[in-house]
């Protein structure tokens, strides 16, 4: 659906559900140069299961106008305006890489929206190396390239995919080249310049949960090791074998964690 | 693993994984018709599609999807559809994107079968055709209405052998909005990938040198995920509601396999022309070597285009790669690995001269295909298009004394052996 956010139309899948405000939502955040698109099964997912779903492309991707937003705490403010302009009260909130981070920060400015945070494939923070933002900026299709090769593990390097017939590893480059040109750069810049993790943590009071990728080689286990025990997130979920895009390659092990974690913490 | 595999690993591997419980390293046989759900939320999770995974193999099946994630690894698409033929798979597509008013624009040089759907077939349930030849660039261009929801061709045409300039062609489409779908059987990806150079659907007859081996019939539509769907007034069946599909908006909820998904959940579905999990298999066989086999088909061309040019009983040889070919310089930009393994070309005698020649071939194989491991040749005058006026021969560019070649993978000394003989034959017979 297309909602109005501070001027500009914003698009936020609700899961091929109708969207209903009162109910208890799940609101997803896509990581860097990402769209709601990353969360394909896990918004149907918990549409079908009765949430509200809200799954938003942040400004300048996927399907939603604007220019994009620069940094960490501005995409904060904007997923809470977001959440008030579909009538969301408190939503569970669910970040993926970059996302994760936006939640952090979501959590400690506007903590009333947040009923419980769920952490895949993430960490406190997310340096970006200088060649990597230098090529965003000037070579985009090349580090869309080049992350799509990291961001994926063993299933997407073989294009096996539970969907029958289709391949991780070229749709996640379409999704990204669909962006608006700039989208990733900023997103690169707003991860890099994001310093407050640790902090915007140590004030997390709802419950939360994160779960990690073995082999994830952007946002490595060990830093969202951290993260859990920042957090007070006990008992993570591991996923073998699994790389950075863990809602796409692993979906039934992400909506299964996903799902007992929310269902715990209503 | 740090960057994409390249193309002979990925004809050996993409899709398929070996499962823990077994481990087996070829791609096993899912010979079902269905699939026992864990428990209703499970079947339900299926049918919502919020859950990968099988349903009853009219649909989808494991070993046709490797097939599926092989093929669209191999053209660097976003996801890909079996069918049960070529033909199959160019229904699909054309039924996913056209209903009753809409228009298509086609090359007019292409595979007979394609021809007659277009021209007689789709007529009748009010699609139109209007058809160009395959370089005409401001034919293209003029022929474009608004309610044009394809631009078709085939890279290397069958069985003329022209060369669609597919970038020129692509950035005319682009312009007016229209997605491109090419049939690339002539060529396969070894030798050019339609995806990397404008089009956004490719489809397939993996019956010819995909499989390479002739025993399965098979096709496949692959999708380029590069293709903006948003204009819901002219493509409501991919950004408008799905109604046989919980009226979901396809481009909304799968983006960039957007199109893949309405072929699969209603070409598929609705209408069902599945491919059989054996023939998959079969289809797997050959794509493991499908880098190895183009090679040695283009290379053993070479050779024949070589022999037929200095044969006394030849009047004329047609192949992309030779000169004086109208297309010779489109040829050589687009197609620098080799401009496929098909030969057209005129023997002494006409009509009387092609057949005995056919019926005179010892090695070489005389039926109605291409693309085989083997070598095939027809004379289409005294065969395919014999119940087809002069006239309209002509107009499609056939002669009395054409010959189709497939040239096959056999060693090459024994297969002009085997033509010399037989075009002397040809010649004695001709007077």
């Amino acid at each position: 659906m297309k909602i109005d956010v501070n001027g500009n139309a914003a698009f936020a899948s609700t899961g091929g559900r109708a969207f209903d405000p009162k109910a208890e939502a799940v609101m997803f955040i896509h990581g860097s140069g990402q769209s709601h698109l990353s969360f394909i099964l896990q918004s149907r997912f918990f549409a079908n299961r009765g949430y509200a779903v809200l799954s938003p492309d942040m400004p300048a991707h996927g399907l939603s106008d604007g220019d994009p937003l620069t940094s960490i705490e501005a995409q904060a403010d904007w997923h809470a305006d977001l959440m008030a302009a579909a009538g969301v009260e408190k939503a569970h909130v669910v970040g993926h890489s970059q996302g994760g981070l936006i939640g952090l920060e979501l959590a400690r400015r506007h903590g009333d929206k947040v009923r419980s945070l769920s952490f895949v494939a993430t960490a406190l923070a997310i340096p970006v190396n200088d060649a990597l933002i230098d090529m965003a900026k000037n070579k985009e299709a090349r580090a869309i390239d080049m992350m799509t090769d990291w961001g994926h593990g063993r299933q997407g390097h073989m294009h096996d995919n539970t969907t029958p017939g289709n391949t991780h590893l070229y749709f996640g480059r379409e999704l990204m080249a669909a962006n608006e040109t700039g989208a990733l750069h900023a997103d690169l810049v707003a991860c890099n310049e994001y310093k407050d993790g640790a902090v915007a943590a140590a004030g997390v009071t709802c419950p939360a949960h994160v779960t990690l990728g073995e082999k994830d080689r952007m946002t490595p286990m060990k830093f969202g090791l951290k993260l859990a025990e920042a957090v007070g997130c006990t008992h993570p979920t591991l996923v073998q074998g699994a790389g950075h895009m863990l809602p796409s390659e692993h979906p039934i092990e992400v909506n299964a964690a996903v799902r007992k974690f929310i269902e715990a913490n209503p | 693993m740090t960057g994409d595999y390249k193309f002979n690993t990925l004809g050996l591997h993409a899709g398929h994984v070996p499962d823990e419980r077994h481990g087996s390293r070829a791609v096993p046989i899912h010979q079902t018709t269905s699939y026992v759900f864990q428990d209703s939320e499970h079947a339900a999770a299926l049918y919502n599609l919020e859950l990968g995974g099988h349903l009853y193999s009219r649909i989808s099946n494991p070993t046709v999807a490797v097939l599926e994630q092989r093929v669209a690894a191999l053209e660097g698409g976003v996801g890909a559809c079996a069918t049960s033929s070529g033909m199959a798979a160019l229904f699909v597509t054309v039924l996913a994107l056209c209903s009753a008013g809409d228009h298509i624009v086609s090359s007019s040089k292409m595979y007979g079968a394609n021809i007659n759907l277009f021209e007689h077939t789709l007529k009748r349930y009010g699609i139109e055709t209007t058809f160009v030849a395959p370089n005409d660039l401001k034919g293209f261009k003029k022929a474009i209405q608004p309610n044009t929801k394809m631009l078709f061709g085939e890279i290397i045409g069958n069985p003329t052998l022209d060369i669609m300039d597919l970038p020129a062609v692509a950035k005319i489409a682009k312009a007016a909005n229209v997605p491109v779908v090419i049939d690339a059987t002539f060529n396969t990806p070894f030798l050019f990938k339609p995806l990397e150079n404008g089009a956004n659907i490719v489809i397939h007859s993996l019956t010819k040198w995909m499989g390479g081996h002739g025993v399965a019939i098979g096709g496949i539509v692959v999708d380029g995920g590069n293709f903006d769907w948003g204009d819901a007034e002219k493509f409501p069946m991919i950004s408008g509601p799905h109604f046989g599909f919980q009226a979901v908006n396809l481009w909304e909820e799968f983006g960039p396999a957007a199109f893949i998904t309405r072929v699969r959940t209603e070409g598929m579905y609705n209408i069902g022309p599945s491919l059989s999990p054996t023939n998959a298999f079969h289809l797997i066989q050959g794509l493991e070597t499908l880098g190895l086999r183009m090679e040695r088909h283009v290379a053993n061309t070479a050779k024949m285009l070589e022999f037929l040019k200095n044969h006394d009983a030849i009047n004329w040889v047609s192949h992309p790669t030779l000169p004086d070919h109208p297309d010779y310089e489109v040829a050589k930009r687009l197609l620098p690995k080799g401009a496929g393994s098909i030969i057209a070309c005129g023997v002494k005698g006409g009509r009387k001269g092609g057949q005995v020649f056919i019926e005179s071939v010892e090695v070489a194989s005389h039926l109605a295909n291409v693309g085989d491991a083997k070598t095939l040749v027809i004379h289409p005058a005294s065969t395919t298009h014999s119940h087809i006026t002069e006239a309209a021969m002509k107009a499609g560019g056939l002669t009395d004394d054409m010959l189709r070649i497939s040239v096959g993978l056999e060693d090459i000394d024994d297969l002009t052996a085997d033509f010399d003989q037989a075009l002397k034959k040809a010649m004695r017979a001709a007077g």
